[in-house]
């Protein structure tokens, strides 16, 4: 044992003994700070303050780690938000426009004392042999084949197949299509027949007939299918320089056959006979 | 001689590393006495001679920067030495619940003597303190004795190959 070792008594004793001696001195005097023990403060001080700022640091990157976490969480909701609102503002738009094109229906509809039946386009043939236009009206929602259809400010076309739940509409620049109808402004009587994507011919103005760029063209009612008094177009032309009788008039319809979407199918003519309410038509 | 030459600057260390800890992990309401464990360390694998003067510096440290009376912990850490180092060769440090028992013994010890040292001389009773902070501290006191002597084993089998008993002790008188 260690205390075969008297040197090790002595020692044990000596360092037990000042322990003491520095406990019972300190405890009758209450005194302050002494030489070692301040030496001791002086070197625990730039330690401490090491130590604070090094935890301190790492705390404020956890913090901006955290910080930058929850930005980034923002971040993924906001665009998920801006998506959200973008997705809506082109719904909103969208709805917009369509109401746009509603109200303009609407109007025609008012302006006109016709039984109406709206439908969307659901499909164009706008090719070079038929100019046509598939609805999602059919049979099942009174529609029957003839029955002329209307897009705002006026014809459009007619229907040629009716099925319960879909019908074909021949648009009026088809080249198979011939509408009677009038120049409103003279009363001359002419078929409009389809020529092309944007245009119609006037057949059989005679070239003393006073038909100038400008005059509004309508429906005559002549025959059974279209009612009198559907604006149709305007004259972009007239040719008296060809050899014939008559004279080459060009039409333009009112109606952009590319950008249809909803249309009105006139169902049933009021007793009137289809005379508008409009006013100067 | 290196020993007694970084002994004082690397108990500064530990003492404000550990009075941080205890302010940033627990606002300074408990105290992690890793000072306490490195002596219990020592009692097991220093010489009298080394192990009490390292006792004696950490007390002194502690004393020093932790407000206590002076003395007192040198004190009470030389006693914690002694004891340490007589049951030292009694005891199995390999097993480290053995370890753990002991630790938490000798930090409830510690609590007792600091107990009847402030009512004594002072007349103040902390034995409301006991449950809500001393126990909580010897507790932990315990568990980083356990963490303390298997990280000492482990080091010591990788720089050893083997670890070292308390028969082996380091260090000379």
């Amino acid at each position: 044992m260690f205390f075969k070792n008297f040197r090790i008594v002595i020692f044990v004793s000596a360092l037990f003994f000042a322990a003491l001696i520095v406990l019972s001195s300190q405890i009758r005097q209450e005194a302050g700070a002494g030489f070692a023990k301040k030496l001791v403060l002086e070197a625990a001080a730039p330690l401490h303050n090491a130590l604070t700022a090094s935890i301190r640091t790492i705390g404020d990157a956890w913090n901006r780690y955290v910080y930058l976490v929850n930005l980034q969480e923002e971040n993924r909701r906001l665009r998920r938000t801006i998506d959200e609102l973008n997705s809506d503002l082109v719904r909103f738009r969208e709805d917009h426009l369509e109401a746009d094109r509603l109200r303009q229906n609407l109007a025609l509809e008012r302006h006109y004392d016709f039984k109406f039946v709206a439908a969307y386009v659901i499909g164009r043939e706008q090719a070079a042999l038929s100019k046509t236009i598939m609805i999602n009206k059919g049979s099942a929602h009174g529609l029957k084949t003839g029955m002329p259809v209307v897009a705002s400010p006026g014809l459009i076309g007619r229907l040629t197949d009716v099925s319960w739940h879909a019908a074909k509409v021949l648009l009026i620049i088809d080249e198979s299509s011939n509408v009677d109808v009038l120049v409103q402004r003279t009363r001359v009587q002419s078929i409009l027949r389809g020529a092309g994507p944007r245009s119609c011919l006037l057949k059989y103005v005679s070239k003393i007939h006073d038909v100038k760029e400008g005059d509004l063209v309508i429906t005559s009612g002549m025959s059974n299918v279209f009612p009198k008094g559907i604006l149709i177009g305007v004259v972009s032309g007239v040719d008296r320089q060809d050899v014939g009788l008559f004279a080459n008039v060009r039409v333009s319809p009112f109606a952009d056959f590319s950008k249809l979407e909803e249309v009105m199918i006139i169902v049933d003519e009021t007793a009137d006979g289809g005379k508008t309410k409009a006013k100067g038509k | 001689m290196i020993f007694y030459l970084v002994l004082p600057f690397w108990a500064v260390a530990l003492v404000v590393a550990q009075t941080v800890l205890a302010d940033v992990l627990f606002s300074g309401w408990l105290v992690i006495e890793a000072s306490l464990v490195v002596v219990i360390c020592a009692g097991f694998r220093l010489n009298v001679v080394r192990g009490l003067i390292l006792a004696l510096v950490m007390g002194f440290v502690f004393d020093c920067l932790t407000g206590s009376v002076m003395g007192l912990f040198m004190l009470v850490y030389m006693v914690v030495f002694l004891l340490t180092f007589f049951v030292s060769e009694r005891l199995v440090t390999e097993k480290l619940y053995i370890i753990a028992f002991f630790s938490l013994i000798l930090s409830l010890m510690e609590t007792l003597f600091l107990l009847l040292f402030y009512q004594w001389i002072y007349g103040i009773n902390l034995a409301g303190s006991l449950l809500s902070v001393f126990l909580p501290q010897a507790l932990m006191v315990s568990v980083m004795a356990v963490g303390f002597f298997y990280a000492m084993h482990r080091i010591e089998e990788m720089i050893y190959g083997k670890s070292m008993h308390s028969s082996q002790r380091a260090g000379t008188f």
